[in-house]
């Protein structure tokens, strides 16, 4: 489904000394896939994310999204993607404070450009039912636990029917208990949604519950 | 349109929250739509106002003065240059141009009167008894004076009254009492109804003092005249009339001599001297516009970098650079046009109380002006801010915290 062939990624620092985040990586992630990127900070692992997730375009090379080349799409082209395609689920959870649960986890819906099969509104709510979080729909993040804000921003992520739900650290915050209940999140949405999830983390334990790790250093794939 | 209600609703509930910042943002549009919707009313109350007094001064009425004082429809600045004055051979001239209904010559001066106590400054309009019928003025006490009074040379005067209500504690006291007018005992016979006037540089009406222009031959021993003021019939044009009466002039003076101006050439003259004034004052106004505007810009740019993470969590979820241009940009023009709005509240609310001393009034021209102007000013002001917005890398706003 994702395929990444001989992506290099480079920024040009400030005393004009090219640092290469990713260096030739390819890389296919197939459909369905539960899978982690572990590597330790500094490896390249946030990068990778960024270009899988379509945050960012590869300095050479190309992604490939269900068999399209996507590197050279124009900007617009790859937030339509990024907002039907991908779902994110942050470290720092990144939900905004001012918007209510429902409000927060509805936002990808007034980007789309396409028209919705099902109600949006029906769909965050049932969602939060399944999350156990019906009674926050008009709650404040801040307001709220970690544990349940993570499962606020999988219900966001969850919101437009993504292939992807690309995971950047999503215990990093969270004590080991609401951990394990993310965890055991994502893993239920692979089993019983076959979608597919990718867990970036420098967490041995957290890469040890997905059934592949891809293993980053130094930029490149090990 | 999903997206345009969904940044319109929040923008409101933004401004809900930080309602102390929206209104001192807005303050500088407060001000400027305040300031230039006040002086447009302004503008149209004095217009409505030197109307309103050429109305009451008689229709009709022509005006006769020496030297080139109209010239292309605004005063000319060599006006009054000319040397000749009117005597009463051309007002004899006048009185057989058949177009006209009546002729009356004027010889005015600024005057001192007293009455027992400190003198005053009034203006001094002598002319015949024809004056009060051409002008429309009435007494509310007493008589004008008549033909039989400009023939004896009475020392009779009729006073308006303001004037009168200066000299004597009530302006029913004036009637029959003596004043000193320069040097000279004059009678009051009657006090004029108030024709308001004064102010705004215009002629203080209620001020004047009408006398025969026979018994004011000791304030003008020349016996000349400054001005003549016809009436013309009602069955004619009043530019047949101006014709007729320049005809029978031309007869003993050259072109250039004397002016003929009718109310609406006067009327037009003294607008377009008073528009000018007030567009000068309205766009000087408007440099508060723009600064408010500036303001709007520095808190835009502020909220911007106060929302660098929000931007990119929007944009992680799939917003678009254009969503985020627009959703800044609808902020800027929310938060400029509801400074819009209370300045235009604000302004009804002090033209309301000034309407109780002067005919200023809000037309629907200022008000569509007002909010045009500062939504426009929204837009402009907003759109770097918005930009610098939109132009932030997705990775670097969603990594800043």
């Amino acid at each position: 489904m994702i395929k990444l062939t001989n992506v290099t990624k480079s920024y040009t620092l400030d005393d004009d000394v090219v640092f290469t985040a990713l260096d030739d990586v390819s890389l296919t992630i197939q459909k369905g896939e539960f899978s982690s990127i572990i590597g330790p900070s500094g490896s390249g692992k946030s990068t990778l994310m960024h270009i899988i997730g379509l945050l960012d375009k590869p300095t050479s090379g190309s992604v490939f999204i269900n068999e399209k080349d996507v590197s050279k799409l124009h900007d617009n082209d790859l937030s339509s993607l990024r907002n039907r395609f991908v779902g994110f689920v942050f470290q720092q959870f990144n939900l905004i404070n001012k918007l209510t649960v429902l409000e927060n986890i509805l936002i990808p819906t007034i980007y789309t450009r396409t028209e919705l099969s099902y109600n949006p509104i029906e769909k965050a709510r049932y969602l939060l039912k399944r999350f156990g979080l019906d009674s926050k729909e008009k709650s404040y993040p801040n307001r709220i636990s970690g544990g349940q804000q993570q499962r606020v921003a999988i219900a966001r992520a969850l919101i437009m029917n993504p292939n992807l739900i690309l995971a950047d650290e999503p215990t990093g915050n969270l004590d080991s208990k609401s951990g394990a209940e993310i965890l055991k999140l994502l893993k239920e949405l692979h089993e019983n949604e076959k979608i597919t999830v990718v867990i970036v983390t420098h967490d041995t334990g957290v890469a040890a519950k997905t059934e592949r790790q891809i293993v980053i250093k130094d930029g490149k794939v090990q | 349109m999903k997206n345009i209600q969904f940044v319109l609703q929040s923008a409101f509930e933004d401004f809900g929250r930080n309602k102390g910042r929206t209104f001192l943002t807005s303050l500088g549009i407060v001000i400027g739509v305040l300031s230039v919707v006040i002086l447009i009313a302004f503008g149209l109350g004095l217009r409505k106002y030197i109307d309103d007094q050429f109305q009451s001064l008689g229709s009709n009425i022509i005006r006769i003065v020496p030297g080139q004082v109209l010239r292309g429809g605004s005063f000319s600045s060599t006006g009054g240059m000319s040397t000749i004055r009117f005597d009463n051979r051309d007002v004899l001239r006048l009185e057989r141009v058949k177009s006209l209904t009546t002729v009356v010559p004027i010889v005015t001066r600024s005057i001192s009167v007293s009455a027992g106590r400190d003198p005053e400054i009034a203006t001094l309009y002598a002319s015949t008894s024809d004056i009060f019928a051409a002008l429309n003025l009435n007494t509310i006490h007493g008589e004008v004076f008549t033909k039989k009074d400009l023939d004896k040379r009475s020392k009779v005067a009729v006073i308006g009254p303001k004037i009168a209500a200066k000299l004597f504690d009530t302006e029913e006291q004036a009637l029959g009492k003596t004043i000193k007018i320069d040097t000279q005992n004059f009678k009051v016979m009657g006090v004029l109804e108030s024709k308001g006037g004064g102010g705004f540089g215009g002629p203080d009406l209620d001020s004047f003092i009408y006398m025969p222009h026979t018994s004011a031959q000791v304030f003008n021993p020349d016996k000349k005249f400054y001005a003549i003021i016809a009436q013309s019939s009602s069955e004619v044009s009043i530019e047949t009339a101006k014709e007729d009466i320049k005809e029978a002039l031309l007869k003993r003076y050259k072109e250039d001599d004397f002016s003929v101006i009718d109310q609406a050439e006067l009327l037009g003259a003294i607008q377009s001297i008073f528009s000018m004034i007030n567009l000068v004052l309205v766009a000087i106004a408007a440099v508060s516009l723009v600064v408010g505007g500036i303001g709007i810009m520095n808190i835009m740019y502020v909220t911007v970098t106060e929302r660098i993470k929000e931007i990119g969590i929007r944009r992680a979820l799939g917003a678009r650079t254009s969503d985020i241009l627009l959703q800044f940009l609808v902020e800027s023009v929310v938060l400029s046009a509801l400074g819009g709005l209370m300045g235009l509240a604000l302004a009804y609310l002090i033209v309301f109380f000034i309407q109780k001393f002067f005919p200023a009034y809000i037309d629907l021209n200022s008000v569509v002006l007002a909010l045009g102007v500062s939504s426009v000013i929204g837009v402009v002001f907003g759109v770097f801010p918005a930009k610098k917005a939109a132009d932030l890398s997705p990775i670097d706003a969603i990594r800043n915290e």
